[in-house]
């Protein structure tokens, strides 16, 4: 018996064809895997289901019966949940004021706070152990909203429950939280529509799994008859029939240092981190998630007025703890959340990918736009960005081509070191490795330098010389050549191996 | 509780952005009190709150239409528009027509609140603009029915303003009224009604759609009504004003509410409530009409010349805001060393 049954849906946004045929069959009490590249359409049908969009054409059945929502607390009358890719919470509320919103329960003529609070305290409890719910939620991390944003949505107790790419911002302990928490709702009978990025964590959890590409369906793989096989879903997710395997790029490092941190301290986060970087590096920071690695790039980029410790940019001192002496010194970050720090969301890619360039301190007086707009169609191009135009709001793109935005609007800058947040969160396998091909490209023809946090430490071990492996704010480790693998990353990062 | 506990308690409590405004309002009160002699002589008191009174009842409506994300900037002239009302329609010689202005100017109030809260939830025209334009409305609007001050009122309407005016009010009721004046059971409605308000789905909504108002839809949330409810809830703050004012002034003016507007959102902003939406008390808006009105009563018994009084008052309220700018800033960096 099928939960929900999804036929031949078709939806345009203004020219462009976000879905062209999309089927999609979710069982009873099963985990439904969706898998695809950026704007394969994953998004848009999830969407489309709980009513944020209105489908073009095809036909939507719950429970074998036709059902079209006007909204999602619509479909969240029928049991019908979804977990926003976008946070949909409220930054001045707490967390469990987030969690009960829009569906508070009355004592008397008053609010039943007490009961709200109970709920959510036994939610979080089992999702995240320690997550104070009375804080505010713009207090919080990305992890901790993503969490909150599950909470929300599980405590209305669904009977389908859609999870669009949770795990993008979740480190591996909330991650294995999260699936532990999804089995036991499949227990209880609670079907189940996953999308991620990271296909290891979709063959684990899913039952089924379906493929989107280009706005329809491609591929589907039902782990009952077949084994998954990651090789396939690959192939299904790029079209290519043979996947190629990454090789390591081969550039050599010079010998110039180009950075120099010594004793680097901040509060509880940062203790005692010293490292050299050479011209033409790319430096990995890993270790398990939270452990100081966020930090260190923001410090990196002067963001920490009260940072303790010496930097010297080509041999030269300086003090890093002002953003502007960062740029200043070509020491350009890009940063991790890209709704937050990254984007002007309601802004065209063009105004987007020349903020930076207009903020230098030499600017001709009128902007040459002619120029600006082909060097931005280059990068463009570069990074395969799926848009309409330059002047497409950005807002309006899918989630990776977002993030793909926020890296390539620095790329044309004369930097000498880079500092990446992981940017590859919630980019697809084809895109990914599109992006980092690029900017290997530009490491080499320019002898950049790149440090690079990735929370995936597959990224990592493709494409760091060198990978610094932190533990609670300390450098553990330092990795070099063939001691980069997954064996002894997953080691030292948990101390087992020191 | 241990010791440790109440030094957490209270550190969490000196981080709070509200401290600040309760700190500028003690300095400031504080700076009355050797200033004005008698300040605590019942008589001076009951002065001080009566000159309060409409202000905080105007800043308490600004604060919930602020809340929700919007400004009204037609304030002041609906607060005019309803004293002309109230004054229009009693006749001096027949007590029961205070009864006809008080349920028509109630009516005025709610009608003057959709069609802000229309305009501005459901039709999406941007608040600062469309108040702009309704303000010139209810001007308008007043100046028609009432082309110069004056009017007519009922005799009991004054104890809106004074229980011992109203002819052969009982003893019980004045002796009463010297203790808890009228203006000051204004003022406690108002916070018995935001009261009780910050307890149902509307006042957690009012949060909600303020701070982020495609998140609240998302979730479920009728924005547009929530945001027609805060006007609403703005106009009977300002009905409550008016109230006051004709029981004070036993006429009605077109133009008296002008200077409101902006002083009520100015002290609004004073006690913490942000320009934003989505932050700040109810209550601690009082704290800032009440530092506002300060400023008016230092300056008169400082004995500053007429000359330089406009520009002392706005001196004071620039140190006001941003000694409580630099305070938050402060606590924010502070606690952010702690939690670091």
């Amino acid at each position: 018996m099928n939960a929900l049954e999804v036929t031949g849906i078709r939806k345009c946004f203004g020219g462009v064809v976000a879905l062209s045929n999309g089927n999609l069959v979710c069982q009873f009490g099963k985990i439904t895997g969706l898998l695809g590249a950026n704007g394969s359409g994953k998004s848009t049908i999830s969407k489309i289901i709980t009513g944020v969009y209105a489908a073009d054409e095809g036909e939507i059945k719950y429970n074998g019966k036709a059902i079209k929502y006007r909204n999602p607390h619509e479909a969240k009358r029928d049991g019908i949940a979804m977990i926003f890719q976008n946070l949909s919470l409220i930054p001045d509320l707490t967390v469990w004021q987030n969690i009960v919103l829009g569906a508070e329960t009355k004592k008397g003529m008053f609010l039943n706070n007490k009961q709200a609070k109970i709920l959510s305290q036994e939610i979080i409890g089992q999702l995240q152990p320690g997550l104070d719910i009375n804080r505010k939620v713009s207090e919080l991390n990305p992890g901790e909203m993503q969490i909150v944003e599950i909470a929300k949505a599980i405590s209305s107790e669904p009977r389908l429950l859609i999870l669009d790419e949770p795990t993008a911002a979740l480190e591996q302990e909330q991650v294995q939280n999260l699936f532990k928490y999804m089995r036991r709702l499949r227990h209880q009978g609670v079907s189940m529509i996953f999308t991620s990025h990271r296909i290891w964590e979709v063959m684990e959890i899913c039952q089924d799994v379906i493929i989107f590409r280009n706005g329809e369906n491609v591929g589907a793989i039902n782990s009952e008859v077949e084994a998954m096989d990651p090789e396939k879903i690959i192939s299904f997710i790029t079209g290519e029939a043979n996947h190629r395997q990454f090789t390591k790029a081969d550039h050599k490092p010079s010998d110039d240092t180009v950075l120099r941190i010594k004793d680097l301290n901040y509060g509880k986060s940062l203790k005692n981190i010293s490292f050299d970087l050479k011209k033409g590096e790319v430096l990995g920071i890993g270790g398990l998630a939270g452990q100081g690695q966020s930090e260190l790039m923001l410090a990196l980029a002067g963001s920490f007025p009260q940072l303790k410790g010496e930097a010297y940019i080509n041999g030269k001192k300086i003090r890093l703890i002002r953003p502007k002496t960062a740029i200043r010194n070509n020491i350009l970050l890009v940063p991790g959340d890209r709704q937050l720090e990254g984007l002007l969301m309601n802004h065209s890619l063009y105004t987007n990918m020349i903020f930076p360039k207009l903020a230098q301190k030499r600017q001709p007086l009128f902007t040459p736009r002619k120029k600006y707009r082909k060097e931005c169609q280059d990068i463009i191009k570069a990074l395969s960005i799926k848009a309409h135009s330059l002047d497409t709001v950005v807002g309006t793109l899918s989630g990776g081509n977002q993030q793909k935005v926020v890296v390539g609007k620095w790329l044309s800058f004369s930097t000498s070191v880079l500092l990446l947040a992981d940017p590859a969160k919630g980019v697809d396998v084809g895109a990914k490795r599109e992006m980092y091909e690029y900017i290997l490209k530009e490491v080499k023809d320019k002898q950049m330098s790149i440090i690079l946090y990735a929370s995936d430490s597959e990224e990592l071990m493709q494409y760091c010389d060198r990978l610094m492996i932190m533990y609670e704010g300390k450098a553990v480790a330092m990795l070099t050549g063939e001691e980069i693998n997954e064996d002894t990353i997953v080691a030292t990062s948990m101390r087992i191996r020191q | 509780m241990n010791a440790q506990a109440i030094r957490k308690d209270i550190r969490k409590w000196i981080f709070k952005p509200e401290t600040s405004s309760l700190l500028i309002f003690l300095l400031m009160l504080l700076i009355t009190v050797l200033l004005q002699k008698n300040f605590f002589e019942s008589q001076s008191l009951v002065r001080s709150i009566n000159a309060f009174a409409p202000l905080i009842l105007m800043t308490m409506g600004q604060a919930i239409v602020m809340i929700s994300g919007t400004i009204d900037l037609s304030a002041g002239p609906a607060l005019s528009l309803m004293t002309c009302v109230l004054t229009y329609i009693m006749k001096t010689n027949d007590p029961v027509t205070g009864v006809t202005a008080f349920i028509v100017t109630l009516l005025v109030a709610v009608l003057i609140g959709v069609i802000n809260g229309f305009g501005a939830g459901y039709l999406r025209i941007p608040p600062v603009i469309l108040t702009f334009a309704t303000s010139y409305i209810w001007l308008g609007a007043a100046l028609f029915i009432r082309p110069t001050p004056g009017g007519q009122t009922v005799d009991w309407f004054k104890a809106f303003y004074d229980f011992g005016s109203v002819k052969n009010a009982p003893a019980g009721l004045v002796a009463f009224g010297k203790v808890i004046p009228p203006a000051l059971l204004l003022v406690l409605i108002g916070c018995v009604l935001w009261y009780i308000l910050s307890k149902t789905r509307t006042g957690r909504y009012l949060y909600a759609v303020g701070s982020n108002g495609d998140s609240a839809y998302a979730s479920g949330i009728n924005t547009a009504k929530l945001q027609m409810k805060a006007f609403i809830l703005n106009a009977l703050y300002i009905f409550l004003a008016s109230l006051f004012f004709v029981g004070q002034n036993l006429s009605g003016d077109a133009r008296m509410g002008d200077p409101m507007t902006l002083k009520a959102i100015a002290a609004a902003v004073v006690g913490g409530i942000a320009m934003s939406g989505g932050r700040g008390s109810v209550y601690f808006a009082i704290i800032g009409a009440l530092i506002m009105s300060l400023v008016n009563k230092i300056i008169f018994f400082a004995n500053i010349p007429n000359a330089y009084q406009t520009l002392v008052s706005g001196l004071i309220v620039v140190a006001a805001i941003s000694s409580s700018m630099i305070y938050t800033k402060v606590s924010h960096s502070e606690k952010n060393k702690e939690n670091a």
